[in-house]
């Protein structure tokens, strides 16, 4: 029950937000209790220890005829994203505290109801319910872009939208095929699992996911509708896109690939290692010409996930548990130099670096976050970025070196940009012209709760690999 | 006739009642108490099907069945009249629309009994006529336009209907769908014709150029009949005729999948860059029908329930959609809907619903549709099938995510009226029919798949 629960708990949640708004920031306070909520009740739902494997592990009947359950688990991976979702949700209320002044109810019940989606896509296990809730998404999602958003937004979230629904017919056609060859009408993953398909097969019915995977983890060429999207999102709906449902997609791959097709993941690996080098080397690339802030560190999202998807593709314990690490890093990462990058704009009125600079002058915290989260951009040794990319090429080597040493390209290229977002920002003369506000506490604690994840799981990591250890193993397709 | 014989026919003899009814009264009454006549008809007749759930089918003899499926499409029909009587305002002193749109409930109601050409003609011959009369009701140019495109149109389908008909039964000499069958000539030029009759009606490309004019310009409650009662009656009827009829192979499946592949793509297509929303709900309806013909084509096991839960979900979000357009006066375009959700939210967010299911997307009914239209598909392989059906919802995401972002952005004034409660109400009904079957589909497909058991 309680894992429904923590689905059901930002969906009530939302509708409560969406009928007390009005006067005072109502809507405000119940969408964060909504999201403390959900953490606590996480936090109940881990301690219990479960069996080593799952925490907890429930089924209910939806619609028995057609072999549909409502089957939800929770294993470390699940409860650290879940975990995300929940903590991601109250810090975009708070960066979006002075931003969003229109239809304010409107807003936070879509806060509320991207979360609760995506809560649903951590937990299903019913192939037909983790569809439900990866279209679902989308909406909510959308209508953050599509209203609150600048610039020509309906165009971003139009291609937001259209590019990841279509995709997910390939996640729906794949799991209907997959259900015609079993034996009875399931499903279920676990289920479906259990059947001996070969590898050609396999091979069909990965591409099909994948398809609904790569678009949403925006490895090139599947990436086009992103830049846009990220760029021209409000501050909140760029938070909850780089750090929620960028991963969607990337636990969607480490999850159920290696579950479902072992072999056919085995098979197509070399291809996709190849196509996340190749990712990473363009997405860091286009990165560096970027002169719009919001813009670079959309780019940079795209490099990162692809180092996630040759952390998947490699199929090894380092290289899964640097991409379990890295899509957790990126998370804050991005996020936080997302919010920091809102709050900027919000002040200056351009995000465009030619324009600003001298913050260390004008705005030492503002200064000083940035250059915590250009650090971890370049995945500097202490943050957990570093921790994730250094895992997965140490994957990769065992595996292939000529992918590896492409791999450390990735990250030369990552210095360059990261440090042209610093020196745009941080260094250089004092623009515009001072006085500059700035972090107000609404902003500051947010980043001073990223930043210190970020240096935990950097200087700890173990503190992180060890919830996610079961999830890892289960992931593994090589064992060298 | 025994008396399991009249219950059965009872629905229509009480509909036919309330026509009669409806029409007597209005020279006599106000226009209130004659669309209230129209609503105790229709409900009544409603009724008295839902009273005989579980009794066995009467035998009818050849004319009429009463099977689960001409039950259901009764039921449909009646309740779907009743939801576009609600916010049928034509704009007009005279009072004869309601008993126009009961004998519109009439058509239907014999058409999904129809086991017989008789029968078939006679519902889409009532159909049509009280339909024209319905969208020429205003007496604008555009209504006329439109009343006379369908009357010509309609003839010429008639026509083709019934030499499809002659052909059919002057090489197997029955007029019974069961009789049909043979791989003759004549059989098979008469299955083309008889597609290219009930095509019309149900409005497939390419005989599809009705709808939007209709949509555009008729009384909303009128498109909701043409879009919604009128085309769940044929759909009912193509099923009867797939599952009871043999008609020559190549021809009718492989006929009826090009037309709904075609109507798929092509209505998705050209409701791109309509401005205007009932215009775009008249290509939407092109494209939904071609998703059925596409379920009944496939001829999978499970087509029957899946062309039922079809009908059932998207009867709710058409009528939402539909009552919001008329709601807002006549042809309401994008900016028209700009800031609706500040100036009337019920309205902006039973349109915003109606659409979400329209399009497909979770977590309104529509998406589970997609999966059974989907699930059929892919059981009978038809791969390619599946190509049209995603690149034409892929397509659909488009204009639909245009409608349904409109009522949140911008602002505009309107001077129209406040709805009236029963229109609220029906809306209501509306949002929460789309959220049930969207959250808890099984109930629906348990009664889908009861109504399909033999």
């Amino acid at each position: 029950m309680a894992l429904i629960a923590l689905i059901l708990l930002p969906a009530i949640g939302g509708l409560v937000a969406f009928f007390v708004a009005g006067k005072g920031e109502r809507e405000r306070w119940v969408t964060i209790a909504t999201f403390a909520l959900m953490l606590v009740l996480l936090i109940a739902v881990v301690a219990t220890g479960g069996d080593g494997r799952w925490y907890d592990k429930v089924s209910y009947p939806w619609v028995p005829s057609f072999g549909i359950s409502l089957e939800f688990a929770i294993d470390g991976l699940s409860a650290t994203m879940i975990a995300l979702a929940a903590g991601l949700g109250i810090i975009s209320v708070m960066a979006s505290w002075s931003e969003i002044r229109t239809q304010s109810g409107l807003f936070h019940a879509s806060l509320c109801w991207t979360v609760a989606a995506t809560v649903g896509v951590f937990l299903s296990f019913d192939l037909l319910i983790f569809a439900f809730f990866w279209e679902a998404m989308l909406v909510p999602a959308f209508t953050l872009i599509a209203v609150w958003g600048h610039g020509d937004k309906e165009g971003a979230a139009l291609k937001f939208l259209i590019f990841n629904a279509a995709a997910g017919f390939g996640l729906l056609a794949a799991s209907f095929a997959l259900a015609a060859m079993a034996d009875h009408m399931t499903f279920s993953a676990f289920e479906l699992a259990e059947m001996k398909l070969s590898t050609p097969v396999q091979v069909w019915m990965l591409l099909g996911f994948s398809l609904a995977f790569m678009v949403k983890l925006s490895v090139p060429p599947f990436h086009a509708w992103l830049p846009e999207a990220h760029t021209l999102a409000p501050t909140a709906g760029s938070i909850l896109l780089a750090g929620l449902l960028l991963k969607t997609g990337a636990y969607g791959l480490f999850r159920f690939a290696p579950m479902l097709f072992p072999d056919g993941l085995a098979a197509v690996a070399p291809y996709g290692i190849a196509l996340g080098a190749a990712g990473a080397l363009y997405g860091g690339l286009v990165a560096c010409g970027q002169n719009d802030a919001k813009r670079l560190v959309a780019y940079t999202s795209i490099a990162h996930m692809s180092i996630v998807l040759m952390g998947i593709a490699a199929g090894v314990h380092y290289a899964l548990a640097g991409a379990a690490v890295e899509m957790i890093a990126h998370s804050f990462s991005a996020s936080a130099l997302f919010l920091l990058i809102g709050a900027l704009y919000e002040r200056t009125h351009t995000r465009d670096l030619r324009q600003l600079g001298g913050l260390q002058q004008t705005a030492p915290k503002f200064a000083a976050a940035f250059a915590l989260f250009c650090s971890a951009l370049l995945a500097l040794p202490g943050t957990a970025n570093f921790v994730g990319e250094a895992l997965v090429i140490v994957g990769i080597f065992q595996v292939n070196w000529v992918f590896a040493l492409l791999a450390l390209s990735t990250l030369i290229v990552s210095v360059i940009y990261a440090t042209r977002l610093l020196k745009g920002l941080v260094f250089g003369l004092p623009q515009p012209k001072p006085p500059l506000a700035d972090m107000t506490w609404r902003e500051y604690w947010p980043i001073l709760v990223m930043g210190i994840g970020t240096l935990i799981v950097g200087l700890y990591p173990q503190s992180l690999l060890a919830l996610l250890e079961p999830a890892i193993k289960a992931a593994l397709i090589h064992t060298p | 006739m025994t008396a399991a014989q009249f219950a059965a026919l009872s629905p229509l003899v009480v509909l036919a009642i309330a026509a009669v009814a409806a029409m007597m009264l209005v020279p006599l009454a106000r226009l209130q108490i004659v669309q209230a006549s129209a609503a105790v008809g229709l409900a009544v007749a409603a009724a008295l099907v839902l009273l005989r759930i579980g009794a066995p089918a009467a035998p009818m003899g050849a004319l009429f069945t009463d099977d689960g499926p001409a039950r259901f499409g009764i039921v449909f029909a009646c309740l779907v009249s009743l939801g576009a009587l609600v916010f049928l305002r034509t704009g007009h002193p005279a009072k004869e629309a309601p008993s126009l749109l009961v004998l519109v409930a009439i058509g239907a109601a014999t058409l999904v009994g129809a086991g017989h050409a008789a029968t078939l003609f006679l519902g889409i011959e009532i159909l049509s006529l009280s339909l024209i009369a319905l969208f020429a009701f205003r007496l604008t140019r555009q209504g006329l336009e439109a009343a006379y495109k369908f009357l010509v149109m309609s003839g010429l389908a008639s026509s083709a209907l019934l030499l499809g008909i002659a052909l059919i039964f002057a090489e197997t000499g029955a007029l019974d769908f069961a009789g049909w069958g043979g791989r003759g000539a004549l059989t098979a030029f008469g299955t083309a014709l008889l597609l290219a009759g009930l095509a019309f009606k149900f409005s497939l490309v390419p005989f599809h150029m009705w709808t939007p004019d209709a949509f555009e310009a008729a009384p909303a409650s009128a498109a909701t009949l043409a879009g919604v009662v009128s085309k769940s009656a044929v759909a009912i009827v193509i099923l009867r005729l797939a599952l009871t009829a043999h008609l020559p192979e190549p021809v009718w499946s492989q006929g009826l999948a090009a037309l709904g592949g075609a109507s798929v793509l092509i209505g998705n297509l050209l409701a791109l860059r309509q401005p205007q929303l009932p215009r775009m709900l008249g290509y939407s309806t092109i494209a939904h029908s071609g998703y059925i013909a596409l379920i009944i084509a496939s001829g999978t096991p499970h087509a029957g329930e899946a062309v039922l839960f079809y009908l059932a979900i998207y009867a709710p979000a058409m009528l939402g959609a539909l009552c919001v357009a008329a709601a807002l006066g006549r042809a309401p375009t994008l900016p028209d809907l700009h800031g609706l959700m500040q100036r009337r939210p019920l309205e902006a967010v039973a349109l915003s619903l109606s659409l979400l299911s329209l399009a497909g997307l979770p977590a309104a009914g529509g998406f589970i549709a997609k999966l059974f239209l989907l699930r059929v598909l892919i059981d009978g392989g038809l791969w390619v099938l599946v190509g049209i059906v995603v690149a034409g919802s892929s397509l659909g995401f488009f204009y639909y995510a245009k409608f349904f972002t409109a009522p949140f952005v911008g602002h505009t004034h309107d001077e129209s009226q406040p709805l009236p409660q029963l229109d609220r109400g029906l809306l209501i009904v509306c949002i929460a029919l789309i959220i049930i079957f969207g959250v808890a589909p099984a109930g629906l497909l348990n009664v889908v798949t009861a109504t399909m058991a033999p």
